[in-house]
């Protein structure tokens, strides 16, 4: 069952489009800073793209960067929240649990084809970003500093950047998990995806202001900007393992209520 | 229908469960009670004032409830006592330490040895050298619980300080010790510094006002770690593509001290005593102890418009004939202007009454021209 959903998903043009359009944005910023060589100020705009003008090897983080706070988690919230409310709302949910499988399985089919959307995703845009900074920008692969100030070794920058786009990947499943959730509960895809936004706008929002500060570390856009921590000398791996602890808990709750809800629901559609 | 809703009753009640116990989670571990020891506030006091040479490494949070007037000049002092300050600290020693103020998208990393500075601004890949001076503006390793709690304990009298229970501190029990200042003229009503019961490092201090409950000051470890850490770690060697600049702003506000004309200052003002204070200018009176200071400098006439008007655009400003005053929380600021002298400036964590009065026991500090 799991085979036949990511084929399923693959094979739709719609998600290479979705792909196709998360690109979009790193690689015209990419064009516009070679045409205005025009970095952003120091310590303004995403993390590392005021960088990426002296190291365009940089420019897989910096095209995270763009993408990560509002056009990653549209995308995974768009095929998270289609999963099972896309089904309902096309007629062929029961014709899906008519086979003997189960509930369980399927969405576990469904959970697996989500998260192999977010991996693949994530892989595409720090490939893109990879080869868009090493061609329009002077690449220096040898080496780098370390937002420490300390040098990194060719190999260090390259482990350390495998481990950033497998950090934003695990950080966009909290919000994978919200839209499935919210996908067992409505035979509308769009709400669903509408749902988990709403959950990540009111996130962001509640981060900003002073007053919700008791609550911002359980927020669950707290700690995506922490792969920027991978890049200091030493590590900083206190947010980078609360937030990895964070999704854990937002994807393991959020999925245990998506399988009651799904598991005991009436499918009429 | 019925069985389905049968069937999912313990489903979600598991879900329920599982919710209820990981919301309850951070509020049981912050309830697991921490046992108070008798240990005296004098000795407690003294365990502080030791800790110099205790090697650390952690994670600090600073927050600041100052909104000192800002110039384009010292902004970055004012942003230190208004803004949350992120840092990450090792500690070998008062020479040999690195703290790196961690932003979500760069960091400042100021690194100490021997004979100086070296800060790394990521942002600006610009690395500056700044040469140890015994009289320095303010900087965020000044903000670390472990060197302001000492700092802000080494004056306290025994008299003024009292014991405050115990809690836990970035996983840490500590031993709470409250300083009131006994001098009337204090605008500081209170500095809570809570001591890691093992090693004597002060690892929260919050300073309150006398006129808000909101702290003027909270700064506290979230992680803290009693090991050497590594001399590689606080080294420093500015990166091939750096910018290489000379620290001058130490210089230039202890050159500028240096240019004003020697003032025959009282031995008290306010009822606080005159003292002095290593690497000090003597054109600048410096006057109380402890957590309550007053300094009387003479300003120069170009530099005193800008600051009047900078103080007059505080809503809480009071303009009284030749004064400008107001309160930052317990910093009181007051620029003098008078008609046939040259204007001076009295700044500390007094009260504003205590400013006037001081203001009034002051000579004039030169005829203007």
């Amino acid at each position: 069952m799991i085979a036949v959903e990511l084929r399923k998903l693959f094979r739709r043009p719609r998600t290479w489009a979705i792909v196709a359009v998360l690109n979009a944005p790193p690689v015209l910023v990419a064009v516009l800073l070679v045409l205005t060589d025009l970095a952003p100020r120091p310590g303004e705009g995403p993390p590392f793209l005021s960088a990426v003008l002296t190291n365009g090897a940089l420019y897989p983080l910096a095209a995270l960067a763009i993408v990560l706070p509002l056009f990653l988690p549209i995308a995974v919230a768009v095929v998270a929240g289609d999963s099972v409310a896309g089904e309902a709302q096309a007629g062929t949910l029961r014709y899906l649990l008519a086979r003997p499988a189960g509930r369980t399985r399927l969405l576990v089919a469904k959970l697996v084809a989500v998260l192999a959307f977010v991996l693949v995703t994530v892989v595409v845009v720090a490939a893109v970003g990879y080869l868009v900074g090493t061609t329009l920008f002077e690449a220096r692969p040898a080496a780098g500093t370390s937002v420490s100030g300390t040098s990194l070794t060719a190999e260090q920058l390259a482990v350390r950047t495998v481990l950033a786009v497998g950090y934003v990947g695990v950080s966009m499943l909290g919000v994978a998990a919200f839209a499935l959730f919210f996908s067992t509960l409505t035979d509308s895809p769009l709400g669903a995806t509408m749902g988990a936004l709403a959950v990540l706008v009111t996130s962001s929002l509640l981060f900003t202001l002073d007053a919700a500060s008791p609550i911002a570390p359980y927020l669950p856009t707290r700690y995506w900007l922490a792969f920027v921590d991978l890049f200091r000398d030493p590590i900083l791996w206190r947010d980078i393992t609360r937030g990895l602890a964070l999704q854990a808990v937002y994807v393991g709750v959020l999925l245990a209520a998506a399988w009651a809800n799904f598991t005991t629901k009436d499918v009429t559609s | 229908m019925a069985s389905r809703a049968r069937a999912a009753a313990p489903r979600w009640a598991v879900v329920g469960v599982v919710v209820a116990v990981l919301a309850a989670l951070p509020a049981i571990v912050g309830a697991l009670p921490v046992t108070d020891e008798p240990v005296p506030a004098a000795e407690l006091r003294a365990a502080v004032l030791a800790s110099a040479g205790v090697q650390y490494s952690g994670y600090a949070e600073s927050a600041g409830g100052l909104a000192l007037p800002v110039t384009d000049q010292l902004d970055s002092v004012a942003d230190l006592f208004s803004d949350r300050t992120e840092m990450r600290v090792w500690w070998r020693g008062p020479d040999d330490h690195r703290v790196d103020v961690v932003t979500p998208a760069g960091e400042t990393g100021i690194h100490r040895d021997a004979r100086g500075t070296w800060t790394w601004e990521y942002e600006r890949a610009t690395a500056t050298r700044a040469a140890a001076t015994p009289l320095a503006l303010p900087a965020p390793p000044d903000l670390l619980p472990a060197t302001l709690g000492r700092r802000l304990l080494a004056e306290a009298a025994e008299g003024e300080l009292t014991r405050i229970g115990a809690r836990r501190i970035a996983g840490r029990d500590a031993l709470g010790l409250r300083a009131s200042p006994a001098e009337p003229a204090s605008a500081v009503r209170q500095v809570d510094v809570w001591v890691d019961r093992a090693s004597g490092l002060p690892v929260q201090v919050v300073v309150l006002g006398e006129t808000s409950e909101v702290p003027a000051l909270d700064t506290r470890f979230l992680d803290l770690e009693l090991a050497v850490p590594d001399a590689a770690t606080t080294a420093f060697a500015p990166p091939a593509d750096a910018r290489l600049r000379t620290a001058e702003e130490a210089e230039i506000v202890l050159e500028a001290g240096r240019r004003l004309a020697p003032v025959r200052f009282p031995p008290t003002v306010a009822g606080l005593p005159r003292r002095t204070l290593e690497g000090a200018p003597p054109g600048i009176g410096l006057y109380g102890r402890g957590v309550t200071l007053l300094a009387v400098a003479p300003v120069p006439w170009r530099l005193a418009d800008g600051l009047r008007r900078t103080l007059a655009q505080s809503p809480d400003a009071v303009t009284d004939g030749t004064s400008t005053r107001i309160a930052a929380g317990p910093v009181g600021l007051m620029l003098v202007d008078p008609r046939d002298a040259e204007p001076y400036l009295l700044v500390g964590t007094v009260t504003l009454d205590a400013l006037v009065e001081a203001a009034g026991q002051l000579p004039l500090p030169g005829r203007r021209r």
